[in-house]
């Protein structure tokens, strides 16, 4: 059986989808297409794939029905491309159960990063490195530690290693705010998000190498935070 | 006075003999006010006139006007070398001046000084009787801490108490206008452009000094009382003079009324009441002085009252009624002493308006010196009020047989004729006091008694003589005639007089309203009813779907002119319908050239808006004619490059480099990037235009807006300067749109600024709310000229290239007006541009984040 992952890409928009499709032949996927929602649930019940790019500016069934549709029986990851003026929409289909978002027009680097990262999650949680090198610090998971690039120790409280840990887990994938307060702190925890700023502002001062311009854990406002490796 | 030997034991023997120094305080309403400034010029004075005086401490901030002014003086160098700014209470008390300058009486003293506060050695000073001048400003005054804290959103540390100023100072208010003040704010005078942030800068705002002003003018005058300032407290400072009462002033016109004017707006200030003052315009003329009225209507409107005339005879009914109407809590009149006695048969109309006033509270304020000024109120010249027929009828049925004994007493000494000349005389006194009737009956009257008693035979109707018959006839007619004719005199001259008031008093309206001002109907409609005594008038414009109501007053409100007893024409469309009145021909004559006016003013608005209308489709136009030149130039010259770049590489005949394709590849990218920044921003405000932003309010750190306005402008970090604290608390808004307004006031602030400059981007809580600043060192923007700035499509000048279609600050006022937040612009001490957005802070659930073991981890 091909090993390959298999990526359904749901657009209206035939260059797109083209486009798309190319690339990530040229990868290495195996890639369905669809061009309306009622095809991608179809296509995504008789393909299994490993998981879908939704646009959500489709005719007919919306976005949103999709993501209702699939996560019915599925928790393949979902990305979803949206155009920048539908910031509502953008929270809804992420509160629906969307993975995560990329807006368009995009260039096709930010995209093949997150669905790697969408698709790390399924696969190989494990299999990820436990140490994450950037050009600033490294980040051990096994050792549970931070280091700077000169090999000194960051002292980091147990809370902002932990934000640290769940982040770095996720590389690449936007956490969302509730989804980080429920790790950390716990279950009963979710309305809070004024302790995200706190700490997160305390991380990037011992972290970032311009606090105000973070470059490694950044804030999505109102949705959440997502860790990049600066690259 | 002589110097004194220099030492603590001889200045403490003087002490005991000597009067105790005096302290004048200098106290400002704000920091660089010019108290400082003001204390050394005093001080300089002084030393010009010989006196001996010497600098304890100037605290000069480096302002060189103060450095210079201080550098005339003596100092007493404080014993220890580093504290420069610190006074030696001892050096002072040593060196015995007569005068001592020491700034801020507030200050606290360092660690380890005699007294904590700088106030304590400024008593021992004084009780070395040495005169000190201090400075002081009023948000270091302990009653007022906390109103100044809601006024400026900085909390002073440094008090004292009231008392301790009363008790010790004389106190001397240094003033300067909120306008002067800012402007050296602006010019970075007062504090170094640098070192404004939000609570500062909040501070300057021109608000924020009036009320310093105020309040530092009332604490001079004693009347900041306690219930006013926990009254502004509770009420926010926000709506300071919200309107509750309402005081009726009444204006005489008389001499000396202006103190009556002044004490109710006292009253009205007070109880932040509107004030409203009324003219009772009689037809008799009374103590009426055009002049001052004018004088006292000027005054009116300097204390912000709104002025009404009435015309009406009983002065007292013809106020109440108006006090009534307009809901007054308070009614304040001037009123002259008279006797008890008199005031009992005839009580003033002052008396009047206490005794009916009912729930209205009513002031009266005497008036001193007015008794030489009251004028005859008696007398010829009257109108036919009925009070005045009905004394002409008594003085008839009285007067007359009172004057026929007199004159029997007389009978020997006096002949017919002069008796019937009495008589005639009486007639027209009294045709004069009430007209035509009273004068023929009091003819016919006299012609009667003269026959009874004065005509042989005596007692009797018969007349003998022929020549006596011939006298009294004569007499009769004489009497009738001239009673007949000088009543109607009377009477005419009195209508006369009562156009005459009514004219002025629309003349007063109508030069109240402004030319050009559309004649705004309902304050004209409300003066036509005061002045003609209507129960309601109403101006109805005819419309194809019946009446339009331009403008309604009085008890029942007129939509049709069928409901009305008067219409009166104004124009081709519209009529001024008045009902409940009774108008003499006179009243109609003045009042339709008064309607002529109104037309007049009528047809003006309706061409105003017309022209108005025109102008608003010229800029319709303009905008399109911008939109289609923004889109055809800016849109088409990234496509342009893009077409270029990709036409070449897909050339077959030329062998492209690997960097050459690399640049071409490069070029389309920034240039789609560009042109996708664009084409959101004409989206961005299409939306703004067409009212169509949804915003979904979150609670958002002001610090995660700008980072990622930051992210996605991709400016260098160098042309940036943040400084935003996280301990800040969020604020509630549109993380998304937030983010767009505040990239888009970024963008332009760096465009604007000077090539190696850097935009200050800073947040601080000031009173209730999160000021977020965009400091841009640029060539600044008039005043004049703020409010076009955020015109779609306006480049000012020449706007540098990357300010893209000139849309980025319509779209940023959009959104930010969209999300309730308020956006203005100030001017950054030293020269440019300051964008200040107010934020609201969410409610937070917990300040304290607490630290908490990480599940799942360890």
């Amino acid at each position: 059986m091909d090993e390959r992952p298999r990526i359904l890409v749901v657009d209206d928009e035939q260059q797109i989808v083209r486009a798309l499709t190319v690339n990530l032949q040229a990868i290495g996927y195996r890639v369905d297409s669809a061009t309306s929602g009622e095809e991608a649930i179809r296509s995504a019940a008789d393909h299994r794939p490993d998981a879908v790019i939704l646009d959500l500016g489709l005719p007919g069934m919306s976005g949103l029905d999709v993501i209702q549709g699939l996560r019915g029986w599925t928790d393949i990851p979902i990305i979803v491309l949206s155009v920048r003026e539908a910031e509502s929409e953008k929270i809804a289909v992420l509160d629906a159960g969307a993975d995560d978002y990329v807006t368009k027009p995009f260039g096709m680097g930010e995209l093949l990063a997150r669905l790697r990262a969408a698709l790390r999650r399924r696969y190989d949680t494990d299999l990820l490195a436990p140490v994450i090198a950037t050009k600033d610090f490294i980040i051990d998971l096994a050792a549970k530690r931070v280091t700077t690039g000169s090999g000194e120790e960051v002292r980091l409280t147990p809370t902002e290693w932990g934000i640290v840990e769940v982040l770095a887990k996720n590389q690449g994938r936007l956490v969302s705010q509730v989804q980080l307060l429920k790790e950390v702190w716990g279950p009963t925890y979710g309305e809070e998000t004024n302790y995200l700023r706190v700490f997160m502002a305390q991380i990037r001062r011992k972290l970032e190498p311009e606090p105000a311009l973070p470059r490694y854990f950044i804030t999505e406002p109102g949705m959440g935070y997502r860790f990049e490796d600066g690259t | 006075m002589t110097p004194r030997p220099g030492s603590l034991e001889e200045a403490g023997r003087y002490r005991s003999v000597m009067e105790r120094g005096r302290l004048r305080v200098f106290l400002g309403a704000a920091s660089g006010v010019g108290k400082t400034f003001a204390m050394l010029e005093e001080g300089r004075r002084l030393l010009r006139q010989g006196r001996d005086v010497v600098i304890g401490v100037v605290e000069a901030h480096d302002r060189p006007d103060i450095l210079t002014l201080a550098a005339d003086f003596e100092r007493v160098a404080a014993t220890d070398p580093a504290g420069g700014g610190h006074l030696d209470t001892r050096a002072v008390i040593r060196r015995a001046p007569e005068v001592a300058l020491v700034d801020e009486l507030a200050r606290t003293n360092p660690e380890g000084s005699t007294h904590k506060k700088r106030w304590q050695d400024v008593e021992d000073l004084l009780d070395a009787g040495i005169d000190v001048f201090s400075t002081l400003n009023v948000q270091n005054l302990e009653s007022l801490n906390d109103v100044v804290f809601k006024i400026t959103g900085i909390r002073e540390q440094e008090t004292i108490a009231d008392n301790v100023v009363r008790r010790l100072a004389d106190v001397e208010l240094v003033d300067a206008s909120p306008d002067g003040m800012q402007e050296r704010f602006s010019a970075g005078k007062i504090i170094d452009a640098a070192l404004v942030d939000a609570a500062t800068g909040n501070y300057f705002r021109q608000g924020s000094l009036s009320a310093l002003r105020e309040l530092a003018l009332s604490w001079t005058a004693d009347r900041v009382d306690d219930a006013l300032v926990e009254y502004r407290s509770e009420q926010g400072i926000e709506q300071p003079w919200q309107t509750r009462e309402r005081i009726v002033v009444g204006l005489t016109g008389e001499r000396g009324a202006d103190i009556v004017i002044r004490r109710a707006a006292r009253l009205a200030l007070r109880s932040r009441a509107e004030l409203v003052g009324v003219h009772i315009r009689s037809t008799r003329g009374g103590a009426r002085d055009d002049r001052l009225l004018a004088e006292q209507r000027a005054l009116l409107r300097d204390f912000g009252g709104e002025y009404h005339e009435l015309v009406g005879d009983d002065v007292a009914s013809a106020l109440l009624a108006f006090a009534k109407a307009e809901n007054a809590t308070q009614i304040v009149l001037g009123t002259t002493r008279r006797a008890r006695t008199w005031e009992r048969f005839r009580p003033s109309p002052a008396m009047r308006v206490v005794r009916e006033a009912g729930a209205i509270d009513v002031n009266l304020i005497p008036l001193e010196d007015l008794a030489r000024d009251r004028t005859v109120r008696w007398g010829p010249g009257g109108a036919l009020r009925v009070q005045r027929r009905a004394f002409a009828w008594l003085t008839t049925a009285a007067g007359l047989p009172l004057l026929t004994v007199l004159l029997l007493v007389f009978r020997e000494h006096i002949a017919l004729e002069n008796v019937l000349l009495v008589y005639l005389l009486a007639a027209v006194g009294v045709g004069m006091i009430g007209g035509a009737q009273p004068a023929v009956v009091c003819a016919a009257s006299g012609f009667l008694l003269a026959n009874w008693y004065f005509t042989p035979p005596l007692l009797t109707w018969k007349i003998d003589d022929a020549g006596h018959l011939f006298s009294l006839f004569a007499f009769l007619l004489v009497a009738s005639a001239v009673g007949f004719l000088v009543g109607r005199a009377t009477r005419r001259s009195a209508e006369a007089f009562r156009a005459r008031a009514q004219a002025e008093a629309l003349a007063a309206t109508t030069a109240s309203l402004h030319p050009g001002l559309s004649a705004d109907a309902s304050a004209v409609t409300r003066r036509i009813r005061d002045v003609f005594s209507m129960n309601a008038a109403a101006v109805l414009r005819h419309t194809p779907d019946g009446w339009e109501r331009l403008a309604a007053v009085g008890t029942t409100i007129l939509g049709r002119p069928e409901d009305a007893t008067d219409v009166i024409p104004l124009t081709d469309d519209t009529v001024l319908a008045l009902s409940g009145g009774s108008l003499t021909g006179d009243d109609r004559r003045v009042l339709r050239a008064f309607a002529a006016q109104m037309a007049q003013a009528l047809e003006r608005e309706r061409l105003e808006r017309e022209a108005a209308g025109a102008e608003a489709l010229a800029e319709t136009d303009r905008l399109r004619t911008a939109l289609l030149d923004a889109v055809s130039h800016d849109l088409r010259t990234p496509l342009a490059t893009i077409m270029a770049s990709v036409t070449s590489l897909l050339e077959t005949d030329v062998d492209w480099s690997r960097e050459q394709t690399r640049a071409f590849l490069q070029a389309i990218l920034d240039e789609t990037t560009r042109l996708n920044r664009m084409v959101g921003r004409l989206l961005d405000a299409s939306r703004v235009q067409a009212g169509a932003v949804h915003v979904f309010v979150a609670a958002v750190g002001i610090d995660e807006v700008v980072s990622s306005a930051l992210a996605g402008l991709g400016i260098p970090a160098d042309r940036v300067d943040l400084d935003i604290a996280d301990s800040l608390p969020p604020v509630l808004t549109d993380p998304a749109l937030a983010e767009r307004a505040v990239a888009n006031l970024i963008e332009n602030a760096v465009a604007w600024s000077p090539d190696d400059g850097c935009v200050r981007v800073t947040a601080g809580k000031v009173a209730d709310r999160i000021d977020l600043r965009i400091i841009d060192r640029g060539p600044g923007i008039d005043p004049t000229q703020r409010e076009s700035v955020f015109q779609p499509f306006q480049r000012l000048g020449d706007a540098p290239r990357g300010a893209g279609v000139g849309l980025g600050m319509a779209v940023a006022r959009g959104f930010l007006t969209a999300m309730g937040h308020e956006l203005s612009i100030e001017d950054t001490p030293g020269g440019g541009t300051s964008m200040v957005i107010s934020f609201r802070p969410a409610r937070q659930v917990q300040t304290q984040p607490v630290e908490t073991r990480a599940v799942g981890h360890g």
